[in-house]
């Protein structure tokens, strides 16, 4: 597939300026009042500690919000793996590589800027990540930096990510039913096999 | 004290239940133990986590796995762990097992799949063999499977349709989708018999059992309406509800004792709270699926069997069967239809069912003559969204994409077209590369050796998958779609899995008997996938279910 280099129409209008209000129909009207709503939502303490918050700004260079796309904050990729990664059954093999990961970056960014991730320009950080996929290790863990975020674009919202299924609604993905209540997740099922 | 069972059966899945059912309304005390936990329809959800992304119906690998053995680039065999590969050859170990997660595609064999040898010659380097049964005994049970399980379908005759004693299926066909149609037109442009699939579904309710609620997510998904004919569904919640059936939930059998005189007294467990349990019967069922049934006969040795139980003539694991064949798919872009038809190529919820057995058998000079050919089904590419969405994450030259470029990428994965796609089934060809032993090393979490599995196929197989392949390509690309792409492959697909203790009458060269009993243990019965000396060229569920029905019946004249 070559649809890499393809930009969607949308995207396209939105560069030439040509989405106004009148395009403000959806999902952009939705992203809009999912940013809105969310304001008030009190976040976690844990997400003031630095590695997460430079966990949080990696996502959203991977995974950049625009007007009509929603980004890593958007879907609360933060929160869905955190859930994710400190979760009993978790893979915890994940847990430890994220971790590493975040460590190489900090190294990385002293190197090259003198200053934290989270200081860097979205310039300076899109450099960051391009060099850290040069390497195998680099590559490994920006892949599994990205599961996880898909995982939270798309996962039932119950796992903390997807906030009112924005994820499926800007795919126009259709999820089934019925949805896991949350005594039902993956993990209290599987609590149910020891 | 102990309680003596009639019967014990270990594993509840599709060979399972059918005995339990059967035994438990005849009025013997059944007990069934499950390794996996109990789930019912309160429990299913169409959550990706759960079903696919996590181990949930499955072992964790680094509990239990595989060893897979595959030749290595310089010809010789080499075993690897499953949980160092990834590869899982697990398949749903809960109460019903992987029938809980199936698709339902249900197809019958033909007659001549009982007597592959006679109807078409030996092949060099394959153990084709004759069943010691034909199409007409196994019938009468085909049709117990529609309507005990619930089969609904529309039948249509064709050329090669099987005998039947019943008119038409029990329950009308599961709706279906628009694509069907287009599909219809090409077969027929292509002088293709379109064939309606029946499926394990229902289309209305049954007992307890609502109809389908046509979420769209089906295979790999537990069943939360009780549709899906499980065996759980089906059959072990009935056979409960007899009182006379009892089924133990996350009970992991790794023995079965046998005495001097070589009969088995007991099934040896490890209960939900990991201690070792014994349990006594009359009589014993294995069906565990092919690669664990003979797995537990291999690490049952006893006086009278010394190399594993039922395994004097060296035959238990041997002959293994996956299902040969590949894969397809064809896309249909929205933006080169009518708003209307894009509506509909795109709705989700409605089955495809459609099938083409026009290369079931195969007449042609290109291929040497008359052979054996198989089955293609057509389906609609799996809704799950994450692992769509994976697919995003590479490119063409293997580099990692991301930001806008991910973006742009799932934007058009998920939004420019609909995907139909086709599976092949052909016979995998027994060989003697391909079998189940005990690995030398590698332990499960309660310290039993796990199995082994060579995993060698036949040349011949995947000769008779590009010929059915270059036709059902033409088929996708009459119905107009374009990126039409496929493989045809020798690596065996682990949830398409029986043989390893094939029936006949020669106890040198086969495990069981006509009646599925072990030649050489006269209380122990495999009633799984696993009898089956050749495969056939359709998913093996409904011959499981039918023969399990079957068996039942000889088990029920045994007890008396």
């Amino acid at each position: 597939m070559t649809n890499t280099m393809v930009i969607s129409r949308r995207e396209f209008m939105t560069r030439l300026g040509l989405l106004g209000s009148l395009a403000l129909t959806y999902p952009a009207a939705a992203l809009a009042e999912l940013r809105q709503s969310s304001k008030g939502i009190p976040l976690p303490d844990w997400i003031e500690e630095p590695v997460w918050k430079t966990i949080a700004q990696v996502q959203e260079t991977l995974f950049p919000a625009a007007e009509d796309i929603p980004g890593a904050a958007d879907i609360g990729a933060a929160i869905y793996l955190h859930k994710a990664i400190e979760n009993p059954y978790a893979d915890g093999e994940d847990r430890d590589y994220i971790f590493r990961g975040i460590g190489w970056m900090d190294e990385l960014t002293q190197q090259r800027y003198t200053k934290n991730y989270i200081q860097l320009t979205e310039n300076e950080k899109e450099k960051i990540i391009e060099e850290t996929v040069q390497s195998k290790a680099g590559r490994k863990w920006v892949s599994l930096m990205l599961t996880y975020i898909l995982e939270a674009l798309l996962a039932e919202p119950v796992y903390g990510g997807n906030p009112d299924g924005i994820g499926w609604a800007w795919l126009e993905h259709q999820p089934g039913y019925p949805t896991p209540a949350a005594d039902k997740t993956w993990d209290q099922l599987r609590q149910r096999r020891s | 004290m102990n309680k003596e069972y009639d019967v014990c059966i270990i594993g509840s899945g599709a060979g399972g239940g059918p005995v339990a059912l059967t035994l438990a309304k005849a009025g013997y005390s059944v007990l069934v133990l499950e390794k996996g936990p109990w789930f019912t329809e309160k429990d299913f959800y169409k959550d990706e986590l759960a079903c696919c992304r996590r181990s949930v119906y499955t072992p964790e690998l680094s509990d239990e796995q595989h060893v897979i053995e595959d030749v290595d680039s310089d010809g010789q065999w080499v075993g690897e762990p499953t949980s160092e590969s990834g590869w899982d050859f697990w398949n749903g170990n809960i109460v019903g097992g992987s029938s809980n997660l199936m698709s339902g595609f249900f197809y019958r064999l033909k007659p001549e799949d009982f007597r592959l040898l006679s109807e078409f010659g030996p092949i060099k380097g394959a153990n084709v063999v004759d069943w010691p049964i034909s199409y007409d005994d196994m019938e009468p049970y085909y049709t117990l499977v529609e309507t005990e399980v619930g089969v609904s379908g529309r039948f249509t005759d064709h050329p090669l349709a099987e005998p039947r004693s019943s008119k038409d299926f029990p329950y009308p066909a599961t709706l279906e989708h628009p694509v069907s149609k287009r599909f219809d037109q090409a077969c027929e442009g292509l002088g293709l018999y379109s064939l309606p699939t029946p499926r394990a579904i229902l289309s209305g309710r049954k007992d307890n059992r609502r109809s389908c609620e046509y979420s769209g997510y089906c295979g790999s998904y537990g069943c939360s309406s009780g549709a899906k004919g499980s065996s759980r569904a089906a059959l072990l919640d009935q056979a409960v509800a007899t009182g006379k059936c009892e089924i133990k939930p996350l009970c992991k059998v790794y023995k079965l004792s046998s005495d001097n005189s070589g009969k088995v007294v007991s099934a040896d467990y490890y209960d939900v709270k990991e201690k070792k349990q014994s349990v006594n019967a009359k009589l014993f069922v294995i069906a565990c699926q092919a690669i664990e049934s003979s797995r537990l006969l291999l690490s049952s040795p006893g006086p009278k069997h010394p190399n594993g139980l039922a395994n004097n003539s060296g035959q238990v694991g041997k002959n293994l069967l996956f299902s040969a064949g590949g894969a397809g798919s064809g896309d249909f872009d929205y933006s080169t239809m009518a708003s209307q038809e894009s509506k509909e190529m795109k709705r989700r919820g409605p089955f495809v069912n459609r099938g083409l057995q026009d290369w079931y058998f195969i007449d042609d000079p290109a291929l040497g003559g008359r052979v054996k050919g198989g089955t293609v089904d057509f389906l609609l590419r799996h809704p799950n969204a994450m692992s769509k969405a994976m697919n995003a994450k590479w490119d063409d030259e293997n580099d990692l994409v991301w930001g806008r470029a991910l973006q742009n990428q799932l934007k058009s994965i998920f939004t420019d077209n609909q995907t139909l796609r086709y599976e092949i089934f052909c016979d995998w060809l027994p060989t003697d590369d391909c079998f189940v032993s005990l690995d030398d090393t590698v332990k499960d979490k309660w310290g039993s050796p796990v199995a082994k599995v060579r995993i060698g196929y036949h040349e011949h197989d995947l000769k008779i998958g590009r010929y059915i392949n270059e036709h059902s390509m033409k088929v996708l690309s009459k119905m107009g779609a374009t990126n039409v792409r496929s493989s045809i492959s020798g690596a065996p697909p682990a949830n398409l899995v029986a043989g390893g203790c094939r029936f006949g009458h020669d106890p040198q060269t086969s495990v069981l008997n006509a009646d599925c009993r072990a030649h050489d243990v006269e209380n122990l019965y495999v009633t799984d996938g696993s009898f089956m000396p050749t495969g056939g060229s359709v998913p093996y569920t409904w011959t499981i279910y039918a023969n399990a029905f079957r068996v039942a019946e000889r088990i029920k004249e045994a007890l008396g």
